[in-house]
């Protein structure tokens, strides 16, 4: 090797790690930034702060709102990503197993609402919800989230699908299984890992969404995300922050049971 | 407890499957006999998978009739035919053991669990697996799957088993093995069985009698030896082993047979016209190159006769091929045994090639 490229290789030893921390940094910082807020013995949200205290994690259980909330996102996300898991399941089911002569297009309509924008979702179903006199009620939340959180039932799901081929299930059909039966022993137990993880990030869609929930809630259903926005623009004290570190937590839960869900799905699915 | 599966005949009349204007299966008709065992072979995109799809279930065909035993099933859903099937991947259930492979289709018929594990144990032991019901089907090696694929598709006793390229994943020596453990497995459960592979040494192995398939049509049907011998046109000449194909331009009546003039430019002596031809612009001569005789320039020889200069001589397990120039651009492969010590002809050498007069078939070109 050249002493030129020699040179160049021993610096790339030492930038490249430089560069992989700097963007994990980037991305992370925000949150650890929250975390750090959240711990401030000030009244305001300020960075760095001047002093330590766990005062506005009291706050936050004190005030009923946070806790109202809370339950809310719940009451909302659950049935929502239950919905998406059922719906994206089958039309994952239909879009690689049938022969659909408008698959691809079928496909795309599924896929659009992760794509488009929350607002124009938001404004569209603002008249509608209001004229089936829906708005402010949990269903009109669950319905629009199930919409925004399906598509990733359907892509996660449609992969798997696609990951073992129908040769299986075939196979059962030609052993004598009808086409529950099949679902049942053979389809089922090949794709509920892929249900679970989809059914996962469905919930942690519906609990981290903000404008759908901004339109379509009232103060008896709003969700966390719209809470921490109200306050936002009343207060800005660091019980805020505090809150967004507890849905911080809760969102790093979820991914990683995702992702300990998805090496499980690998694992058992290896040749 | 239940006795070999007794085989179902198999009849298809008038079957066709059309994708829009593409014809996958023309109108075809079809004969199997109960017990028999039947290679369906052709290259890839002949019609050999619709057809066996179509039978199964899993094609919906255009038009026809499918007879298993008699009963017309083209209407009956793949999970009432009652068939077996052994796919080309095997399709064993990952999440499921060896034994609940196997089970499944006696479960799905609710059978009892004494019942099952009975004749599971029992199948296991005939496809030489005996004590591996508890592992998992990707603890087994690829000659395993097999067995337990074998396995699953007899376990209820199916009057007809369709294979669809059973060993295509294997490598030569164990697919050789596993062909003559299929033979034995039939032999004892007495199924017909419906087997598709393009590999025609395969098909001759195990078939009592094979079709072969080209564009979607049945070009024709019989025992190996009987296609080998008398191939009806010049595309099962060459798919079924290596042929000498030439171009016929005129055929002539002579004392004891037919003197043939052919487009390369070399005069054929042959013993019988071809089978249903009308004219002499759509027959072909085929010439098998284990037919010819090799031999020094000048020797006298067979009926046919012809020289050249050799090309390119390869010695492969037990037979030595050359490649034998005899015009512009035109070469005759000729394989003969191989011996030791044998003063065989080398590259750029001059040799005799000569054949008897029935070894020139007449056969149609389409």
């Amino acid at each position: 090797m050249t002493p030129r490229g020699d040179a160049l290789a021993r610096a790339m030893r030492v930038l490249l790690p430089c560069f992989t921390v700097l963007v994990l940094l980037y991305l992370t910082l925000p949150s650890i930034l929250i975390v750090l807020m959240s711990l401030s013995d000030q009244t305001y949200l300020t960075f760095p702060p001047p002093g330590w205290s766990l005062r506005w994690y009291r706050t936050m259980t004190e005030d009923t709102s946070w806790p109202q909330a809370a339950l809310n996102s719940f009451v909302v996300g659950v049935p929502a990503a239950a919905l998406s898991v059922v719906l994206g399941t089958q039309a994952a089911l239909a879009l690689t197993r049938g022969r659909l002569r408008f698959a691809a297009i079928a496909s795309a309509c599924i896929v659009a609402p992760m794509l488009l924008p929350h607002v124009i979702m938001a404004i569209g179903l603002y008249p509608v919800m209001l004229d089936l006199g829906l708005l402010r009620s949990y269903t009109a939340a669950i319905l629009a989230h199930a919409v925004v959180a399906l598509p990733l039932v359907f892509i996660i799901v449609s992969a798997s699908l696609r990951g073992y081929g129908e040769s299986l299930e075939l196979a059962a059909m030609v052993c004598g299984a009808g086409p529950c039966a099949t679902f049942r022993h053979i389809t089922f137990p090949m794709i509920r890992m892929s249900m679970a993880v989809g059914g996962l990030l469905a919930f942690a869609t519906s609990f981290d969404e903000l404008m759908l929930s901004l339109f379509l809630t009232g103060p008896g259903t709003r969700t966390l995300p719209r809470l921490i926005w109200e306050q936002m623009n009343a207060y800005l004290t660091p019980t805020i922050a505090a809150v967004a570190t507890l849905v911080l937590v809760l969102s790093l839960v979820l991914l990683g049971a995702a992702a300990l869900l998805q090496r499980g799905r690998i694992e058992g699915s290896a040749p | 407890m239940s006795s070999a599966a007794r085989g179902a005949p198999l009849a298809i009349e008038g079957l066709a499957k059309q994708y829009g204007d593409v014809v996958a299966l023309a109108p075809t008709d079809l004969t199997i006999e109960r017990g028999e065992f039947f290679a369906l072979i052709g290259p890839s995109g002949s019609g050999k998978s619709t057809l066996l799809g179509a039978i199964a279930g899993f094609v919906p065909p255009s038009g026809g009739r499918i007879l298993i035993d008699g009963d017309d099933v083209v209407a009956v859903p793949p999970y009432r035919r009652n068939i077996g099937m052994v796919f080309q991947n095997y399709a064993l259930f990952p999440h499921m053991s060896v034994f609940e492979n196997i089970a499944f289709p006696l479960r799905l018929r609710k059978a009892s669990e004494a019942e099952i594990r009975a004749r599971v144990e029992r199948m296991l032991a005939m496809v030489r697996l005996p004590g591996m019901g508890g592992r998992r089907s990707n603890q087994l090696s690829g000659g395993q799957q097999q067995r337990v694929a074998l396995a699953r598709a007899a376990i209820y006793d199916a009057g007809l088993l369709l294979m669809d390229e059973p060993l295509g994943a294997l490598d030569k020596n164990l697919r050789e093995e596993m062909q003559d453990e299929i033979k034995q497995f039939h032999r004892q459960i007495g199924a017909t069985v419906l087997y598709v592979t393009h590999d025609q040494e395969e098909a001759a192995r195990l078939s009592d009698r094979m079709a072969i398939l080209n564009h979607g049509r049945l070009v024709q049907v019989g025992r190996s030896r009987d296609l080998y011998e008398a191939p009806r046109n010049a595309f099962v000449a060459s798919f079924l082993g290596e042929a000498n194909l030439f171009a016929v331009r005129h055929m002539t009546s002579t004392g004891g047979g037919l003197a043939v003039d052919t487009r390369e430019g070399i005069p054929l002596a042959a013993l019988r016209g071809p089978a249903g031809a009308i004219n002499g612009a759509a027959v072909m001569a085929c010439v098998r190159p284990e037919a010819i005789e090799l031999a020094r320039p000048g020797a006298s020889g067979l009926d046919n006769r012809v020289e050249g200069v050799v090309d390119d001589v390869v010695h492969a397990a037990g037979t030595v091929r050359y490649r034998v120039r005899v015009g512009d651009g035109f070469a005759i492969t000729v394989r003969r045994p191989s011996r030791l010590q044998a003063e065989d002809p080398g590259v750029g050498e001059r040799v005799a090639l000569s054949w008897r007069a029935d070894d020139t078939l007449l056969i149609l070109k389409e």
